[in-house]
């Protein structure tokens, strides 16, 4: 039994969120799953409720003088420009159904360079969030195969819908697949509905002596 | 909040802005802001909260919690300082989904209460790590150099804090079991 898998578990990959230091590539990865997850959710709930209650007990330090006229002053002046209307977003009944995280960022890649075509049925989008490392959104229709592929380093698959299946498994929703240089894989569409997956790849990730256990955890 | 979205009550934006604004200037000043930077930053992350207070939800986080936010995201724009994660195995985000736990076990209010609850009784050793991960948002690595500890005692002491503020009183401690078990 899993009972206490979530809480029992624990590391640094929360509390970077929660204190905002995580790279924006695995925040949006983290933020994804956690609409798919309940247990990762509440990770993430206790980690913000931390870091919002350590605000609270902080040592304030003194503001300077009519500091709260100002910010009213500022408030005023930004309201009296009217806010220009925000820019009309690109619509895509498919894509308006993915989880919130993850929608702007691709309905910005909709916008700019769109889909590409990587094989029968496989199509792929580069998202941008401001991060050195490469995510990329997947649309795999149920059956497409992705070709059989390496990774130059360390890759993250995240199942946002429908799912896929591997040599070492099938991932669903909310299932996070990691895939190392050594791993070489062809990941084919579950039948049924279409698969919307969401990666981030980089080179230089390290892991710490685990690799071992992760594989395990996953190779389901 | 409530009569900040509403009603742009000034009044009550001045108390939520006097209690607030010198701790999230104490907040920018220990992540490295100058005096004038961290005072800035304040007034800017003030000057948000009257703006969205309106998606303001307390159902979904406490002011505390909420603030935070806000000033965590100008934080991310002001530092632009990310770190990327070393993956423990034990990750509930690398683990197959926990469909045994209900929904409903989780409420927001509940966890924020929970969370206060236990934060005040956890041993200063504890405390000070987790202050050190979740407010500062050091790596573990940094933390064990900083506190001069071996890098096992930092994710065991992180690890036995938060699985108390999860409102676990005796946390499973000991992921190698689990580990193992979740592996069958």
């Amino acid at each position: 039994m899993m009972q206490d898998s979530a809480t029992s578990s624990f590391s640094e990959l929360y509390s970077a969120y929660a204190a905002g230091r995580l790279d924006p590539a695995f925040a949006l990865l983290l933020e994804t799953q956690s609409m798919l997850r309940p247990d990762v959710r509440g990770a993430l709930a206790v980690s913000e409720a931390i870091s919002g209650s350590l605000l609270e007990s902080a040592e304030p330090v003194q503001m300077s003088a009519g500091a709260g006229a100002r910010a009213l002053d500022l408030i005023d002046a930004l309201e009296a420009e009217e806010t220009p209307a925000t820019r009309a977003p690109m619509h895509d009944d498919e894509l308006a159904d993915l989880p919130a995280p993850l929608r702007d960022p691709v309905l910005d890649a909709l916008g700019a360079k769109g889909w590409q075509g990587t094989a029968p049925g496989i199509r792929r989008m580069k998202l941008d969030v401001g991060s050195d490392l490469e995510v990329e959104l997947y649309r795999i229709q149920p059956g497409a195969r992705v070709p059989r592929h390496t990774h130059g380093g360390k890759e993250f698959t995240l199942v946002v819908s429908g799912g896929f299946s591997d040599e070492t498994g099938s991932f669903g929703p909310g299932d996070l697949a990691v895939k190392g240089p050594e791993d070489t894989h062809q990941p084919v569409g579950d039948a049924g509905e279409v698969c919307f997956a969401l990666a981030v790849r980089d080179a230089g990730l390290r892991f710490t002596g685990v690799m071992g256990l992760i594989q395990r955890v996953l190779g389901k | 909040m409530a009569q900040i979205a509403a009603k742009k009550c000034r009044d009550s934006f001045a108390v939520v802005f006097d209690f607030y604004a010198p701790r999230v200037k104490s907040y920018m000043l220990r992540l490295g802001a100058n005096e004038i930077e961290a005072e800035d930053l304040a007034q800017d992350v003030m000057v948000t909260v009257w703006r969205k207070a309106g998606m303001y939800d307390r159902k979904q986080a406490s002011v505390s919690t909420w603030i935070f936010r806000v000033a965590r995201n100008r934080r991310i724009d002001k530092f632009r300082q990310t770190t990327r994660p070393d993956l423990d195995a034990d990750e509930p985000m690398l683990r197959p989904p926990d469909i045994e736990q209900p929904e409903a076990a989780f409420h927001r209010v509940q966890i924020e209460e929970t969370v206060r609850a236990e934060l005040v009784k956890l041993p200063p050793e504890q405390l000070e790590l987790l202050h050190a991960a979740f407010y500062e948002g050091l790596s573990h690595s940094e933390i064990a150099t900083k506190f001069n500890l071996p890098l096992g005692t930092v994710k065991s002491r992180i690890r036995l804090a938060f699985g108390r503020l999860r409102g676990r009183l005796d946390p499973a401690d000991g992921p190698p079991d689990d580990i193992e078990r979740d592996m069958t």
